[in-house]
């Protein structure tokens, strides 16, 4: 029975938001450090993505985990704070998938997948920032 | 109600999908970076976005065919991992993900030096 009590250990009521409170500054401080070697549009992308994530996995997460924002519940009657819950609700759809499509995009950018192949012959001067 | 909150609250697919695409951008652009810089990173980055998408699509897919039948059929330990797999690729792929990125960026300045 060992291995069911260390796979219950993550969805442990203390330990999983500590470690994604942990996780998304992480990201927001990497992030940040990674952007400062990237072009414009690349870090306003990555900026963007990981701030949303950020506020996503280190304040939003936590604070529904810890009931202090109330779960929606579709279809629930009277239900108390209905409209906060609806609202939090949509706000938590929006950052987090938001986020994660700026931040995979910003991502693909820094890694050169989005840029069309060369055609033709390059005029030039190379970019010598990622070699 | 506000239109634009319907549209939020009844197509969730719209903005999953979103989500989707932006994961497997990540996971598409972390391949690259893995065989371009010959990094561990890139392999961590891709390696956490399989797993949240994965995740994602379990809990996607999980109200349609999950029921007592479906649980009783696979035994106590297959509902346990039902309850506790999620959580787990959910916080692991991020860890994954961040991780990876840390890896990557270490060894951009490696470069760089």
């Amino acid at each position: 029975m060992n291995y069911i009590s260390f796979l219950a250990l993550d969805s442990h009521e203390a330990v999983r938001p500590v470690f994604l409170m942990v996780l998304g500054v992480v990201l927001t401080i990497l992030t940040w450090r990674l952007a400062r070697t990237s072009g414009v549009w690349t870090a306003r992308f990555l900026v963007a993505g990981a701030l949303l994530l950020g506020f996503g996995y280190a304040v939003m997460m936590p604070l529904f985990e810890a009931g202090v924002i109330e779960r929606y519940v579709p279809g629930a009657q009277g239900q108390r704070g209905a409209a906060t819950a609806l609202a939090w609700h949509v706000v938590k759809i929006v950052v987090m998938n938001t986020g994660w499509l700026l931040f995979g995009t910003g991502i693909a950018m820094h890694a050169k997948s989005l840029d069309a192949p060369a055609s033709r012959p390059c005029t030039q001067s190379p970019n010598l920032t990622h070699p | 109600m506000n239109p634009l909150l319907e549209v939020i609250l009844n197509q969730g697919l719209l903005f999953d999908a979103l989500g989707v695409i932006g994961l497997g951008l990540l996971g598409m652009a972390a391949v690259r970076l893995a065989r371009r810089n010959q990094s561990w990173g890139g392999t961590m980055m891709a390696v956490g976005a399989i797993a949240l998408l994965l995740a994602r699509f379990y809990l996607m897919l999980a109200p349609h065919f999950v029921d007592d039948d479906l649980l009783y059929s696979i035994g106590p330990i297959g509902a346990s991992l039902t309850i506790a797999l999620p959580p787990l690729l959910l916080s692991m792929g991020f860890a994954g993900i961040v991780w990876g990125l840390w890896g990557h960026e270490r060894r951009l300045r490696d470069e760089n030096r």
